[in-house]
């Protein structure tokens, strides 16, 4: 198990670096004259020059990208120019925001899917069965915004169960905070609903043919021990693995709904770095999003593994 | 008579003449294997004709879509001018004389929810068509010629892949500027790589088949083997793909419109309007909500289209 891991750790290294040549291509090698693209088509060419040399764009590419990867590896990640702040506390603390917010929606997602999804396939091939099918399926196919701007409306305006906001005014316990990230969290949940709860169903219905589930019902075992006790280990492995395919959509969403609720997470930070070219602020929060890609798809395997015998003695 | 050269590149010669001689010894029979496969093959289509017909779940679909299309090519004929600005309006409810009330320009909700089908329609179906050129290029050169040429390919569409979608398009967009054409570019270009993957792998199960050993024997160049001999017969899993790549591509285009990467305003664009008009949803919830709505059907009607198609193809 702890070799899977370290393998898969080692490996993660040449496809960071892959990465962040990618970014770093996308952000300052396709646009041409980075200044330019900053300052737009009526700055004079004095103002763009000046620029330019201020970000040090005037050097050669490989030089720039050694230079801005290594001031990543060692922590000078650079100033932002939108907030004024240097970028890795603006970054490290609005990547604490959005993983509290994923890591509680997360924990909103996973019981509620398998409980719908087992839910479903007790009641294989029923009209409630088809509907929840297609009811959640449908849910993940629309885009966060849609349903968050709806259950904004339901909830926080029309029957104002919830606040508008995601933060609670400051100075309040920390707990509260929970409080107020139900509503941002649900339209993250509606999208992975569907495809989880799917998958748990398929699941059921597999676990449920097995030979040791009808030893287990014939022997007399109560219903629920049979669910609990037998069915729900198995029904789980497909799901986490679901799961872990969904993440990279799972962080698409995390960037929609905290600009959605004005939420100071990474996705939001990094909406407006692009909006105002902060090309430091961008690349950072970029590449750190990338990192949390790359974790939570390892974190994932690592789950299914744990779940799954066969992989977990076969390293 | 061994038909089997060594290297199929490069036909044996006798080999070939063998072939041949069978083929004008057995023309006649063989003409009419023709015919009668023409036939078949006609017969199947005209069976998943009426198979897409009859599928209620496609038909739903189809009729919701044709409606926006609709909608976005001749809505302005007969609804007020949706970027008619009335200062006097402001924010009204819905009344007889703006049934879906009015924005907080004045503008008339229920002519720019009808006419903001227009943009996503154009980008959607052109990205996906573009991301089908491209990937079934990459996918037909990476599954044919295997080896070395594609060990490269895959490892690049894995580092494309290393970001989300929505990541990369945002470092892409930012920086390149808002424009129809560009964001049409852009998702065609980050939906290449799924669709590459689907390619590859249906040509993986086509290359080693009859017909194309055929055609090589014949001595055709690979580049036609690839259009010409595998293109038509893996059509099926590309025509699902699409159509699964069309429903992403609405939800991407319309994400990132939200985001503020999309079109410009005044530019009646569901996700624009709903990112610009979501600071009203307290007073003026139509001026967001209609607009929701008239997206989430669309999408659903994508996703209803697929899933038919799916069905009956699986049949």
């Amino acid at each position: 198990m702890l070799r899977l891991i370290g393998r898969r750790l080692l490996l993660m290294v040449p496809t960071l670096i892959l990465a962040s040549m990618l970014i770093f291509a996308l952000a300052e090698v396709l646009p041409g004259d980075v200044a330019r693209s900053i300052l737009g088509p009526y700055a004079t060419q004095e103002q763009v020059d000046l620029l330019n040399q201020r970000l040090g764009a005037d050097r050669p590419v490989y030089e720039r990208y050694v230079d801005w990867a290594g001031g990543f590896v060692t922590g000078d990640w650079g100033d932002s120019l939108l907030f004024d702040e240097a970028v890795l506390p603006l970054v490290m603390r609005s990547l604490g925001n959005s993983l509290l917010l994923a890591g509680f929606a997360l924990v909103l997602i996973v019981p509620t899917s398998i409980a719908v999804g087992v839910f479903a396939g007790l009641r294989r091939d029923s009209l409630l069965d088809r509907g929840i099918t297609v009811s959640t399926l449908s849910m993940t196919v629309i885009p966060e915004f849609v349903s968050g701007v709806v259950l904004l409306y339901v909830f926080a305006v029309w029957l104002k169960w919830l606040p508008v906001t995601a933060l609670p005014p400051s100075g309040s316990p920390f707990v509260s905070r929970f409080y107020y990230l139900i509503l941002p969290a649900i339209p993250l949940m509606l999208l992975e609903l569907g495809y989880i709860a799917r998958m748990a169903r398929v699941g059921t219905v597999q676990v449920l043919a097995m030979p040791y589930i009808r030893t287990a019902v014939l022997k007399g075992l109560p219903r629920r021990r049979v669910i609990f006790g037998h069915m729900l280990r198995n029904a789980m492995v497909p799901t986490v693995t679901v799961i872990g395919t969904q993440i990279g959509w799972l962080i698409g969403g995390l960037v929609v709904v905290e600009v959605l609720f004005a939420y100071p997470g990474i996705g939001n930070i990094m909406v407006q770095a692009a909006k105002n070219k902060d090309l430091p602020l961008l690349e950072a929060s970029v590449l750190m999003v990338a990192i949390l890609y790359m974790v939570s798809n390892l974190i994932a395997d690592i789950v299914v593994a744990l779940l799954n015998p066969r992989i977990r003695m076969g390293g | 008579m061994d038909v089997r050269s060594p290297d199929l590149r490069e036909p044996d010669p006798e080999a070939v003449e063998t072939l041949a001689d069978g083929e004008v010894g057995h023309q006649e029979p063989e003409l009419e294997a023709d015919a009668a496969a023409a036939a078949e093959q006609r017969r199947q289509r005209r069976f998943l004709f009426t198979a897409l017909l009859r599928s209620p779940t496609f038909m739903t679909g189809l009729v919701i879509v044709l409606f926006w299309v609709f909608m976005g090519l001749f809505s302005t004929a007969f609804t007020q001018s949706p970027t008619s600005i009335d200062a006097m309006a402001t924010l009204q409810e819905p009344s007889a004389e703006h049934w879906f009330g009015t924005d907080d320009l004045g503008r008339d909700v229920l002519a720019r929810t009808m006419a903001g089908a227009r943009t996503v329609l154009y980008i959607a179906p052109l990205a996906t068509v573009l991301a089908l050129l491209w990937g079934s290029i990459v996918g037909l050169v990476s599954g044919f010629y295997r080896g070395i040429t594609d060990e490269i390919i895959m490892r690049l569409v894995d580092v494309l892949l290393a970001l989300p979608i929505i990541i990369t398009s945002i470092l892409i967009l930012s920086l390149l500027g808002r424009g129809m054409a560009i964001i049409i570019i852009t998702i065609g270009a980050l939906f290449t790589p799924p669709v590459s993957r689907t390619v590859r792998s249906a040509v993986i199960g086509e290359r080693e088949r009859e017909y194309v050993m055929a055609a090589r024997l014949r001595g055709e160049r690979s580049a036609f083997v690839m259009a010409r001999e595998i293109l038509p017969n893996i059509k099926e899993p590309i025509i699902v793909e699409g159509t699964i790549r069309l429903g992403y591509a609405v939800f991407t285009a319309a994400t990132l419109s939200f985001l503020g990467f999309g079109l410009a305003p005044p530019s009646p664009d569901w996700g624009l309007t709903i990112a610009t008009q979501r600071v009203f949803l307290q007073i003026a919830p139509w001026a967001v909500l209609f607009p929701a709505a008239a997206l989430a059907s669309l999408v659903v009607a994508v996703n209803l289209i697929t899933d038919g198609l799916g069905r009956v193809f699986s049949k």
